[in-house]
Parts: C-alpha cells; sequence; structure tokens
C-alpha cells in the first residue's frame, strides 16, 4: 500500500467521521459507556482476586480456648503448639487483652462494650504463625483437636467467600458486557451503515473507475476502528480518575485494605480496552460493509 | 486464530501478487500499437442473451470491436441498448454466451479481477454521476487517486485532461457552478484520465442541447484519434449522422444492422 493511499484513507476517515459529527458522538459516548463499565468491573474483580490471595497467604491460624481452662492449661497448649512442625511463633492473648483489643476497634463506640457490665465474653487465645499456606490446612484440624482447644480457625472461609465473590463479580461483569457491547456493535454497524449509505455514490464510481474491494471498504472499517478507539480512549480517562479518586479515598479511610496500586494495573487494563475498542469497531463496521456494501 | 492470520496474509500476498501482474499484463497490452498486428480485439461477444425474468432484453448478439473504432450503438427506447452496454463493463452478466473485453474472458474472470478489467475502461453516463462536494479537480483526481496512482503522477495527469476538455481554468469550481455541458465534459475527464483502452458511454448527450452535445462530440473525437476505442449509445440522430462512424442497430434485443459509415436510420 503506498503512501498516497494510506493518506487517502486517512483523509476519507477523518472526512466522515467529521461529516456524521452528531452520530459519530453518539456512538463514541456509547462505547465509551460500556466499555467503562467494563473497565470497572475488571478492577473490582482483579481486586476481590487480589485481596482473597492476600487473605490467603496470610500464614496464620487463630486459636481460641475454652473459657473453663485454667493458666496452667494455657501455657501446656503453648508448649504444645510451639512445638508442633511448621510453626514459627505463638502470641498469646489473654481474655483482657481481647476485650481491650475489641474496645480500640470500636474507638469512638467503645461505651457499647459498657453493656457488657463486668463480664468478659472474649475467649483466651494464641495467634499461631506457621512457615507456609500449605502447612495451615493440615495444621489447622490437628490443633482443633487439642484438649481445652474450642476452634481454630485460619481465614479460610473469609478467603473462598471473597474467591466467590470476585467469581460473581466476574460472571456478572462478563454478562453486562457481553449486552453492552451487542448494543455497542449495534451502535457502531448503523453508524457506519449511515456513512455508506452517504457515500454510495462515491462507491459506485469506485466501482466504475475500478478500485478494488478492500480499497472501497478500507476507509469506512478505518471509520468503525476510529470510533471503537476514540471510545475507549474516554472510557479509559474517566476510568483513571475514579480509581485514582477511589485509591485515595479508601487509603485515607480502609488502610488495612489491600488494594492493587494504579501502576501498573491502569496501563494494561486502558491497553486492554483500547483493544478492545478497536476490536469492536471493526467487528461492527465489518457487519455493516457484508450487509451493506456490495461491492 | 493464528491459522486465520496466515491464511489471511497468504491471500494477501497472494493477491498483492497478482495486483502487480495484472498491472503488467495492463501496460503490456497498452505497448502493442493500435490495430497493429496481434494487438487484442477490444470488445467481442460472442452469441450474448440477457433475460430479467420474463423479459428478453437482447437476444444472440455477435459483435467484434476492433481497436480505434468509434462505434454508435443505436436504437429505439427499451430496444436493449443500456444492456448492451452494461454488459460491456460487466455491471450485468448475460444469461448465455460469452464476452472479452481486451481479451479478458469478462464472464468467468474472478470477482477479484473486475476492477483490474474496469481500469482499462472508462465509463460515461448520461447524468454525469459526478459528486457535488468535490471540486472538478478533485472529481477527477478521485479516479486516479482509488486506483492507487502516486500523487506525483496524479496533478501533471490531472491538468493535461482537464485541459483536454477545456476546463483547466475551472478546477477549483463546484459541478452545481457548472453548465451541464460542462459537468459532463468533466465526467469524460474523469473517465478517460487512467487512459483506457475502451470509453464507453451511455447517452452522454441525452441531456445536452446540440451545440453543446457538439462540442462534446469534438472531445469524443480527438479522444478516438488518439487511438482510444469508443462505444456510444445515443438517440441523437443529427450526431450520428454527422458522424458517419460504425453504426449497430439494436431492435427488440437484436442487432438489426451493422453498417461502417452508417447513418441514425430511423425517422425522428
Amino acid at each position: 500500500m503506498s503512501f498516497s493511499t494510506k493518506e487517502y484513507f486517512v483523509r476519507e476517515t477523518y472526512k466522515s467521521v467529521r461529516r456524521n459529527g452528531f452520530m459519530s458522538a453518539a456512538c463514541i459516548s456509547t462505547v465509551a459507556v460500556s466499555l467503562l463499565i467494563l473497565g470497572l468491573f475488571l478492577l473490582l474483580s482483579l481486586n476481590t482476586n487480589n485481596l482473597a490471595q492476600y487473605l490467603e497467604s496470610q500464614v496464620q491460624i487463630s486459636v481460641y480456648m475454652e473459657d473453663s481452662c485454667t493458666a496452667d492449661e494455657l501455657k501446656a497448649t503453648e508448649a504444645t503448639l510451639k512445638k508442633l512442625p511448621g510453626v514459627v511463633k505463638v502470641t498469646a492473648i489473654s481474655r483482657e487483652e481481647a476485650k481491650k483489643r475489641f474496645e480500640e476497634r470500636l474507638g469512638d463506640q467503645k461505651q457499647l462494650l459498657n453493656a457488657l457490665g463486668e463480664s468478659n465474653p472474649f475467649p483466651a487465645s494464641f495467634d499461631v504463625q506457621v512457615d507456609s499456606p500449605e502447612r495451615i490446612k493440615e495444621l489447622t484440624p490437628k490443633i482443633g483437636e487439642l484438649a481445652k482447644v474450642e476452634t481454630a480457625k485460619f481465614g479460610r472461609e473469609v478467603v473462598e467467600q471473597l474467591f466467590s465473590l470476585s467469581r460473581i463479580i466476574r460472571f456478572g461483569g462478563l454478562i453486562l458486557v457481553f449486552f453492552l457491547a451487542m448494543g455497542t456493535l449495534f451502535i457502531i454497524s448503523n453508524t457506519i451503515r449511515l456513512t455508506v449509505f452517504a457515500r454510495r455514490k462515491e462507491v459506485t464510481i469506485m466501482k466504475y473507475v475500478g478500485a478494488t474491494d478492500w480499497f472501497i471498504r478500507w476507509p469506512f472499517l478505518l471509520e468503525g476502528m476510529t470510533l471503537g478507539f476514540l471510545g475507549a480512549v474516554v472510557a479509559s480517562f474517566f476510568l483513571d480518575s475514579v480509581y485514582g479518586a477511589m485509591l485515595g479515598r479508601i487509603h485515607s479511610t480502609l488502610a488495612f485494605l489491600p488494594m492493587l496500586p494504579a501502576t501498573p494495573l491502569l496501563y494494561y487494563v486502558t491497553v486492554f480496552l483500547l483493544l478492545i475498542g478497536v476490536g469492536i469497531g471493526a467487528l461492527g463496521s465489518y457487519i455493516s460493509l457484508r450487509k451493506f456494501l456490495r461491492v | 486464530m493464528r491459522n486465520w492470520l496466515c491464511s489471511w496474509r497468504r491471500d494477501r500476498e497472494k493477491h498483492e501478487r497478482k495486483n502487480s501482474e495484472q498491472i503488467k499484463r495492463t501496460l503490456g497490452v497498452r505497448r502493442q500499437p493500435p490495430g497493429g498486428k496481434g494487438s487484442t480485439t477490444v470488445l467481442v461477444m460472442n452469441n450474448v442473451s440477457k433475460v430479467y425474468g420474463s423479459n428478453t432484453a437482447l437476444t444472440d448478439i455477435n459483435v467484434r470491436i476492433q481497436p480505434g473504432e468509434f462505434v454508435f450503438v443505436v436504437g429505439p427506447s427499451g430496444a436493449g441498448k443500456s444492456t448492451f452496454i452494461k454488459l460491456c463493463f460487466r455491471e450485468v452478466l448475460p444469461t448465455s454466451g460469452s464476452i472479452f473485453v481486451n481479451g479478458c474472458d469478462v464472464i468467468k474472470m474472478e470477482p477479484k479481477e473486475i476492477p483490474f478489467m474496469r481500469r482499462q475502461l472508462g465509463i460515461i453516463f448520461q447524468d454525469y454521476r459526478l459528486l457535488p462536494d468535490r471540486t472538478v479537480y478533485e472529481n477527477v483526481a478521485f479516479a486516479m487517486e482509488v486506483i492507487e496512482t502516486p500523487h506525483r503522477k496524479i496533478k501533471r495527469r490531472v491538468m493535461n485532461v482537464l485541459d483536454l476538455v477545456g476546463l483547466r481554468r475551472r478546477a477549483d469550481s463546484f459541478p452545481g457552478e457548472l453548465s451541464g455541458g460542462e459537468q459532463q465534459r468533466i465526467a469524460i475527464a474523469r473517465a478517460i484520465v487512467n487512459d483506457p483502452l475502451l470509453v464507453i458511454a451511455d447517452e452522454p448527450t441525452g441531456n445536452l442541447d446540440p451545440e453543446t452535445s457538439w462540442d462534446i462530440m469534438e472531445i469524443f473525437k480527438e479522444i478516438n484519434a488518439s487511438g482510444t476505442t469508443i462505444v456510444m449509445a445515443t438517440h441523437d440522430k443529427e450526431i450520428v449522422d454527422g458522424m458517419g462512424k460504425r453504426v449497430l442497430a439494436i431492435e427488440k434485443g437484436r442487432i438489426v444492422r451493422d453498417e461502417q459509415h452508417g447513418g441514425y436510420g430511423y425517422e425522428l
């Protein structure tokens, strides 16, 4: 393809996008909204997954003791725990300490605890650090069977729930994005159909003077791809600002939540959205060309 | 995906190879002297018939047109002139028979080859078919752009043909600002800008007054004199009689007359 030809395609595409100004704008916005939603779901799903993985990697078992156990029994249990293979560190938390920690977590609302009076419902417990996540699965039931141990837990339920939440988000997002993509395809192919219609005279003349089919198709295909690309640019822009703002908020209030940092995540997401945008644009115009451009 | 990409690329390479071969073939043919030994008959129709539904448009047409000829196709309305013209550039396919344009079998040709066949033709219509939002220059240059002619060649060539049709000074006007005769001259310029072997004109003077029609015919004469073959369907008795060229008369879908220096032959 010669330089003149490429220049011709670019010129034609530009002209066409401008000529159908309103329709092009509508098209770009639709693509942008669809891709923005796709991007949001993507970020949400990635972050949930990340959170689940983070929790999974926390190699710690919480061992709650029965209320009835004595100080000697506690010491004995601590010694047993320390001897278990793979155990790195055992931290004992007395009932009073547990209450105090809870008070701290309640912060401003610690007067709620006053309702309990003098009674302390918190059990004594041990935080058992293990050398690897794999070890947790075999150790937890073993510890649970020790004398005077009420329950031994690691964050399994939470992790599994997070993983399933991430699956739901991904699945729901996929369905939503599928329908949005259909809508976007329709809008793009409709726009291209209008362009083809507006330029049918040119197309006829091109055929008469011997333009090849692909020469006739390219500007239309490029137009669809441009619309998709511009939509993706708008979507990425909004996504970047939304995620940036969200990160700021979360860091100031829920600092313990492990969020994925904006870079390089947003680069990948942006590239992904651009590819999807261009792809949808090309597909949309191709559908239209097959239907309406008999070359 | 990968397979698909590969086959796509293969197709494309094949296409590009064919493209350059086609162009070479076209150029090769162009170098042969018009009318000289070994030059291809420009248009051949063998036993061509065309039926639209239950309407028979053409029956058993046999024509040979040699390089450099000027041929009028005459006949009453609905006789099949337009169908004849459309068959020449493969706008329609015949129901039976065979057609060769410059030695290429128009019917058996692959769809991909059609554009390259059409590059050897210049087509002119009664209603000009210019693009109203482009200038005179752009309208003519368009025909060169779309067959991927390099920029540097376009400008000079377009100006030359605009000179030939006497519209160089109107290069920046839009078709709407010009008279019918001038618009048709642009259409002619567009048809000949790619240096076709055969110019096909369907009633090019149909919308013009007699004086303007003669101006147009002068241009056609000039084009013909440079060796380009011309096939023109027309209703214009005065022109056909005045030119004294070969006349094909079609009536009810059949060729009823084929004279080397004929007249219109119908009373109006």
